[in-house]
């Protein structure tokens, strides 16, 4: 097993993606937090505290507006992990040096969760660093803690789909399509048609029947543990009740969990 | 010291049958070509070998199946892919990730890097190398644990004819110090200076095992010519032995039993010998013979196995 963490950490530190990705996040998580920063009023209720804070932090994603930048970002390096092995043959070469497919899945899935959640970190820091560059008050302890946990397990989560993606896909262009798609453009979707279908009920205030589908969009809910607006509550006369952070986090992980779990069976078995 | 062992290699894909039944041993201290037409099976059988794709059978390396090995590229080097790197790591960043996954110190990574002459490009892109490029690439992975087993699938591919010539002595001198070295190739002249033994399939199955020698005498198309003013005496001491024998102009062609049999047949029958005379088949006509024959089995004729 540490033979098979050797390998990915040699395997990350020695390819450039690593490095512009993570970069790139940082770089976007600098440059717009501290865009929001400047632009955040010196008294009144956005002057500091939590809201503005969570804002910084997940640049603009807490408003519910928008998706989590850095996750998006960070979730290429999640799909690069397993994409690589297939896309440039490099797979049957892994194989023959690390035999054990199971060490080479924790492996993955070990340094990539280590490596996003590193970086996730770094996204908060700079958050934080505009926050105090522009005099934005800061909140509490408690929730600088909640709102870092959340950025960075949503984030963790994230990226871990988007390697089991191109672990049940073998294909990186189809896994990155599908780490794009699906929150967004698939979950959207979904949430169209469900509006639409409770619209049109006979109970279209109830909090039962196919409205409940909305709790578990896994991305949706998962995006709790960092929202503190959500456009969500726009579906709420619907009946829409989602799930709060914990809840919702629970929703994300059983979902990347699954999707972990078909494709490591995917892969146990499969040909190289 | 390692004997590769495998036994009752299979691999279907859907209905099609790629591998059936294969066994066959290679032993260390030679180097043994792994011969087959194209689509026959050979990159598939040694994909099965090291575990890469599902199939029935097994494989040993000294005892033990490739997944079994602790730290495998220690005891097996494996080449096969024309180019199994990424395109932006570096050549020698390739060898250090394969090392860390093995125990070995980066700095072996040079010497095989040096061993294979791509020094000079080691820590360019390899995304620019030429195929003979990423072939060497390839062998230095293969040679990176200093392993007593090789199994390497076309290396000389994309190599000039001074790479051959390298790829050759590189593999004649690994086999002399005793390793065991399975190379597949479609060159049959570079196989047939290269191998000491054979392992030839086609359609999946195996057609022969064993020494190159004993493979090309077994061809039909190898003789003996034999001069003898006793033919009478000796015709039948030759059919009896289970030799096909022909009149020619200088005395009798006789396939299926060599000039030593052929000797010994001739004192017990009290007949004289003036001459014999082995006509070898060459290693390409020998091939060309059995995977004839397999051509025919798939057709659908009989079921004939060439001797092992």
């Amino acid at each position: 097993m540490i033979d098979a963490l050797r390998y990915e950490v040699v395997r990350l530190v020695t390819i450039r993606s690593t490095y512009w990705l993570i970069g790139l996040a940082l770089l976007f998580q600098l440059i717009m937090s501290m865009l929001i920063a400047w632009q955040l009023p010196e008294s009144g209720p956005l002057s500091g505290g939590e809201q503005p804070f969570a804002a910084l932090v997940t640049i603009g994603a807490s408003t519910g507006f928008a998706p989590l930048l850095i996750a998006y970002i960070l979730g290429l390096l999640g799909v690069f992990s397993m994409g690589h092995e297939y896309r440039h043959g490099m797979i049957r070469a892994t194989l023959t040096a690390l035999p054990r497919r199971g060490h080479v899945l924790v492996a993955k899935v070990v340094t990539t969760a280590l490596v996003s959640a590193l970086a996730a970190v770094l996204c908060v820091v700079a958050g934080w660093l505009s926050a105090v560059v522009f005099a934005v008050g800061l909140p509490t302890a408690e929730e600088v803690l909640s709102i870092t946990t959340g950025t960075v397990v949503y984030t963790v989560l994230f990226t871990l789909s988007g390697l089991a993606f191109a672990l049940v896909l073998r294909n990186q262009t189809a896994a990155v399509a599908m780490l794009l798609l699906v929150p967004t453009v698939g979950e959207s979707i979904i949430k169209g048609v469900v509006a639409v279908i409770k619209l049109a009920s006979d109970d279209p205030d109830g909090t039962s029947g196919v409205v409940t589908i909305l709790k578990f969009l896994p991305y949706d809910a998962g995006g709790k543990m960092y929202t503190r607006l959500s456009l969500s509550k726009a579906l709420e006369f619907l009946g829409y009740r989602p799930f709060d952070a914990v809840g919702g986090g629970i929703v994300l992980a059983v979902f990347v969990g699954l999707l972990l779990a078909l494709g490591s069976f995917l892969f146990l078995r499969r040909d190289a | 010291m390692a004997t590769i062992e495998a036994t009752g290699l299979g691999k279907s894909y859907g209905e099609r049958r790629a591998v059936h039944d294969l066994s066959f041993v290679v032993r260390p201290g030679s180097v043994t070509g792994f011969l087959g037409p194209n689509g026959s099976g050979k990159s598939t059988t040694m994909r099965l070998m090291l575990g890469l794709d599902r199939g029935e059978g097994r494989t040993t390396f000294d005892g033990r199946t490739f997944v079994e090995l602790e730290r495998p590229l220690l005891h097996v080097g494996a080449l096969l892919e024309a180019k199994p790197f990424h395109p932006t790591r570096s050549a020698r960043n390739h060898l250090r990730m394969l090392a860390a996954a093995n125990g070995i110190p980066v700095s072996r990574a040079d010497e095989v890097l040096r061993l294979v002459g791509l020094e000079s490009v080691s820590r360019g892109k390899p995304k620019k190398f030429s195929l003979g490029m990423g072939q060497r690439l390839g062998l230095a992975a293969a040679l990176l644990g200093d392993p007593h087993t090789l199994v390497l699938d076309e290396p000389s591919n994309g190599l000039d004819p001074q790479g051959i010539t390298w790829l050759r002595e590189l593999l004649r001198h690994l086999a002399s110090e005793g390793r065991s070295v399975l190379v597949s190739s479609h060159l049959l002249q570079e196989m047939a200076v290269l191998a000491d033994e054979l392992v030839v399939i086609g359609r999946g199955r195996l057609l022969a095992n064993g020494r190159v020698e004993d493979f090309v005498s077994r061809s039909s198309l190898g003789s003996v010519l034999v001069s003898t003013p006793d033919a009478a005496l000796l015709l039948p001491a030759l059919e009896r032995g289970g030799a096909t024998v022909v009149h020619a102009d200088a005395g009798l062609e006789v396939r299926g039993l060599d000039a030593a049999a052929i000797g010994d047949a001739a004192h017990a029958a009290g007949a004289r010998l003036h001459q014999l005379t082995t006509q070898h088949a060459t290693l390409e006509e020998a091939f060309l013979e059995a995977t004839g024959l397999d051509q025919e089995f798939r057709s659908g004729g009989p079921a004939t196995e060439a001797p092992a």
